[in-house]
This record gives C-alpha cells, sequence and structure tokens, in this order.
C-alpha cells in the first residue's frame, strides 16, 4: 500500500510526458517524415526525364523537392536531407556535388516548408542566405552573371516579402480552393525549386569555377528545363493535396490551417 | 534498385572504423576544395586511388564515373584554357574576341587551373564511392548515431532504408498498371508523355506510402517512440589505434593544405 502511494505521488509530480509531440518533426508524423525519405530516395532511382536536344535530364527528384514544403511542411528539409543522403549512400556514382548533395534537397524543402508554416521572416532569411551565397562568388559579378539567378528567385523573393502575394498564395493552398489553389502552387513550387537550383549552382560555382562563358549562353535552357520542372511539380503537388486531403491523410496543410 | 552499394572484402580499408573514413572523406574533400594547384590535387588523387586499389575495389566503376562525367569535365577545362586571365602565354590563337571574353591567347595559368578543377572533380566523384564500397551501411549509420547526430534522424535514415524495398515494389506495381491501363508509357513517347506518365506514377505512390505509414504511425507509438530510455546497441564499433592515427593524419593533412594555401 505504502508502495502504490509513493508511487502515484511521483507520477503526479513529474511533468506529463506527451508521447505524441516526441513522435512529431515540426508538428509532422516522424512516420510520415520516414515515407517521405522512402519515396525520395525511391525516385531517384525511377529514370529521368530527357530534354529533348539538349542532353539533359529532368529528375524525379526534382519534383518530389519542388512539392515537399506544400505536403510536409518544415519537416520537408529534415525529410529530404534523409532522403538525399541516403540517395548519396545508394548511389554514390552520380554525385557530381560530392558528399554534399543533399544540401541542394534539404534547402528547396526548408524556403517552401517554412512559408506554408508562416514562418516567412526565415524563410527569406534563409533564401537570402542562398542569393547572397551565389552573389558573393567573385565570378557572379561577370558580364550579365545576375541573369542567372533572376527569373525565379526574383519570383521567390516577391512571394516571401510582399505580404499580399505571400498571404494570398497561403490561403489557397490551405484552404485547397479548387481553381486558385493552381497558381499558389505554382507559387510555392517555384519557391521550392528556385530555392534548390540556386543552392546548386551556387555550390557549382564555388567547386568548378564556371564562368560566364558558360553560365550566360546556356541560360535560356536551364530556364525552360526549370520551367518544364515547375509546371510538372504544380500539376502534381495539386494532385498530391487534393487526394491526401479527401483521403483524410495526415499533411501540413492540416496542421497549419 | 540496389540496397547496398557495400563490396564485401578483407582490407585494410574495409577494417577501419566508419567514423575514421568519415572523417578521413570529409578532410579529403576540404582540401580538394582549399588547393588549387594541379599538382597537388593529383597527390590527393593519388592517395584516393591508392586506397581504391588498397580496398581491391573494381576499376571498371572508376572507368564507369570518368566516361559519365567526361563531357562536363572537358566543359570545365575548355572554359578555363579559354578564359582564365593568365600572364605567361603559351598559345597564340587569334585575335582578341571581347565579345566572348577571349584574350586571343591560351596560357599558362589557365592550363593548369583548367586541370586543377578537373582533378578535383574527380576526387569529388571518387570519395563518396570509396567510403560507401568499403563500409557496410548499418556501421555507417552508427557511425552518424555515434556522432551525435539526433537519434530522430538516424531513425529516419534506417527506417526509411528498411522501406525502399516495399516502396519500390509499389513503384513497379503502379507503372505495370498505368500501362495496363494505357494512361502512360514510361519507357517512349515525347516529353510530355512522359512527363504525364510521372505524374500517374508519382502521384497514386505518394498517396498509398502516405495511407501505409499510419500503420508504421501505430507501430511508432506502441513502442513509446521518443521515451527517455538509455539506448544501446546491437553492433558496437571501437576506435583502435589505426584509426586514431588516420584520423591524426588527416588532420594533419588538412593543416598542411591550409599552410600550402595561405601560409
Amino acid at each position: 500500500m505504502k508502495d502504490e502511494r509513493s508511487t502515484t505521488q511521483n507520477t503526479i509530480d513529474q511533468p506529463s510526458r506527451r508521447w505524441d509531440v516526441k513522435g512529431r518533426i515540426l508538428g509532422i508524423p516522424i512516420s510520415l517524415v520516414v515515407i517521405w525519405a522512402a519515396l525520395f530516395v525511391t525516385a531517384s532511382a525511377i529514370p529521368a526525364l530527357p530534354v529533348p536536344g539538349m542532353g539533359g535530364v529532368i529528375t524525379i527528384n526534382a519534383i518530389m523537392t519542388a512539392i515537399s514544403g506544400v505536403v510536409l511542411g518544415p519537416a520537408a528539409a529534415v525529410a529530404n536531407m534523409a532522403g538525399g543522403i541516403i540517395s548519396m549512400l545508394l548511389f554514390p556514382f552520380g554525385a557530381f556535388l560530392g558528399p554534399l548533395s543533399f544540401l541542394t534537397v534539404t534547402v528547396g524543402g526548408l524556403v517552401s516548408g517554412l512559408l506554408l508554416a508562416n514562418r516567412w521572416k526565415l524563410a527569406g532569411v534563409v533564401e537570402l542566405l542562398v542569393v547572397a551565397t551565389w552573389f558573393v562568388n567573385p565570378d557572379s559579378w561577370q558580364t550579365l552573371m545576375w541573369i542567372v539567378p533572376l527569373p525565379y528567385t526574383a519570383v521567390t523573393l516577391l512571394v516571401i516579402f510582399f505580404p499580399p502575394l505571400r498571404h494570398w498564395a497561403r490561403k489557397q493552398i490551405l484552404s485547397l480552393d479548387r481553381v486558385r489553389i493552381w497558381p499558389a502552387m505554382f507559387l510555392y513550387v517555384t519557391v521550392a525549386h528556385s530555392a534548390e537550383f540556386l543552392t546548386t549552382n551556387a555550390m557549382v560555382n564555388w567547386m568548378y569555377d564556371l564562368s560566364w562563358q558558360y553560365w550566360v549562353p546556356t541560360w535560356l535552357y536551364w530556364v525552360s528545363v526549370d520551367t518544364v520542372i515547375i509546371v510538372i511539380s504544380t500539376i502534381i503537388g495539386v494532385g498530391v493535396l487534393t487526394g491526401l486531403h479527401r483521403a483524410r491523410l495526415p499533411h501540413a496543410t492540416e496542421i497549419y490551417r | 534498385m540496389a540496397t547496398s552499394a557495400f563490396i564485401p572484402a578483407n582490407t585494410f580499408l574495409h577494417r577501419l572504423d566508419a567514423r575514421s573514413k568519415l572523417i578521413a572523406l570529409l578532410t579529403i574533400l576540404a582540401i580538394a576544395m582549399i588547393l588549387d594547384h594541379p599538382v597537388y590535387i593529383l597527390g590527393l588523387l593519388g592517395i584516393v586511388l591508392f586506397s581504391w586499389l588498397a580496398a581491391r575495389l573494381p576499376l571498371n566503376f572508376l572507368g564507369n564515373i570518368f566516361k559519365y562525367f567526361s563531357g562536363i569535365a572537358l566543359l570545365i577545362f575548355c572554359i578555363q584554357l579559354f578564359f582564365y586571365p593568365g600572364e605567361i602565354y603559351l598559345l597564340h590563337l587569334s585575335r582578341p574576341i571581347p565579345l566572348i571574353g577571349f584574350s586571343g591567347y591560351i596560357s599558362l595559368e589557365g592550363v593548369l587551373y583548367g586541370l586543377a578543377l578537373i582533378l578535383r572533380l574527380i576526387v569529388i566523384l571518387t570519395i563518396a564511392p570509396l567510403l560507401v564500397m568499403t563500409t557496410p551501411l548499418s556501421e555507417l549509420m552508427l557511425a552518424l548515431v555515434k556522432f551525435k547526430i539526433p537519434y530522430r534522424f538516424a531513425f529516419i535514415l534506417t527506417t526509411a532504408m528498411s522501406l525502399l524495398p516495399s516502396i519500390q515494389n509499389r513503384a513497379e506495381l503502379i507503372q505495370q498498371a498505368q500501362l495496363c491501363r494505357g494512361v502512360a508509357d514510361f519507357e517512349q513517347g515525347n516529353l510530355i508523355l512522359r512527363l504525364r506518365a510521372s505524374a500517374s506514377l508519382l502521384i497514386p505512390l505518394i498517396l498509398g506510402a502516405f495511407r501505409d505509414s499510419q500503420t508504421l504511425e501505430v507501430a511508432i507509438s506502441s513502442r513509446a517512440f521518443g521515451a527517455p530510455v538509455q539506448r544501446t546497441y546491437l553492433l558496437e564499433t571501437h576506435l583502435r589505434p589505426v584509426d586514431y592515427s588516420l584520423i591524426m593524419a588527416s588532420g594533419l593533412l588538412l593543416l598542411f593544405s591550409l599552410w600550402i594555401r595561405w601560409g
């Protein structure tokens, strides 16, 4: 009897344990983060889409990264990082950026995820850091190099720092408006993809010192590739988000609504 | 899909602790970024290739890496060859063409810097496979845990890897189902058709996997995930004197390269 009383007393004195919080990462159940990381790795093995006549490829990974923030919120950064690390461990032969390849997809998911979680100041800081990483490199001050990150980074900065656009896009994503979700998804996917590709470009520039003679002539090519990725990611993003909502499966918009 | 790139063997490199190999990998990566003279990076590449041979790893992997990235390596070299603003001229090609930033000369500095960047590319491309092919994934994961990365992140890595075969099977089933319905052709067709195919694969794949995640969630919760317990590990590794030696050698090499560059 004495032992039982003391046990009860201890239970009352201790702070309550919240297992549900322990099992979550930035509000998202850890099981979803695990599943996304596994999906990300699987997407790395799915044959890439060629860009006709240009010898480039569009990877399914790029689509996963672009929509990750809308599906998982800021936890997308963790899921993408895990997926990127596992991809590097399983397929180490195509890692152009070496063991640091996972950084690009992490940043992509982080910026759009923070934006969805209404942490726009933090998203802005990360995006500005990425932009600074590009412009701190002396090569970025060569002829016309400023146009390389321009189109989609400009849209990203506008979405983050222009309150009416930011509020409108977030509202449409959270309310899943049947028509307006399309342009809003386009903006969110643009934010994620532009953060990813600008991180990649900055890392490539620091590692391999590609000058304007490479970047400027290929600018149109990369803009067209990015456009295709963003459009396809928008279509898939709307499909996934609508499907998750209809199936009443947990995802970030349910949490941040 | 491959679930591991590890190639079993009983060599010096295979026997090293994953932590010391990870530290050596990061050090070599940092040195490759710090140094910008081809002779030094060639020395670094020599160390990497010697390790590759010592670990008895297949050389055809190296050949495939070089073949796959030869195009981008050539591009990197040509850019430095023609556009690097050097002072010691080797070859006069034409009059200056300001529009493309070409001085008309090929300089010694441009050749050396171009070679240095190609060698840097090769070091970066070969160093990660060297680690992954000589270390079992379980030991790599344990090394990350021993480096005090958050347990939850280590859990995500290991659980995601164990789920890969089932997700891959699901992806193949969806591909087959969509092919049967005539909705998509994943192998042929123009760009638009292939993009449509990727949408018809990804959407059901993600939704199905998210539905399965609820079972995983129940399993995680029922095992009281996150409970404050003292964790033990099935696999235990210990740093041996040879591992400490490798870590010290990596540190000294890093200091030496910093001295070469800025000393």
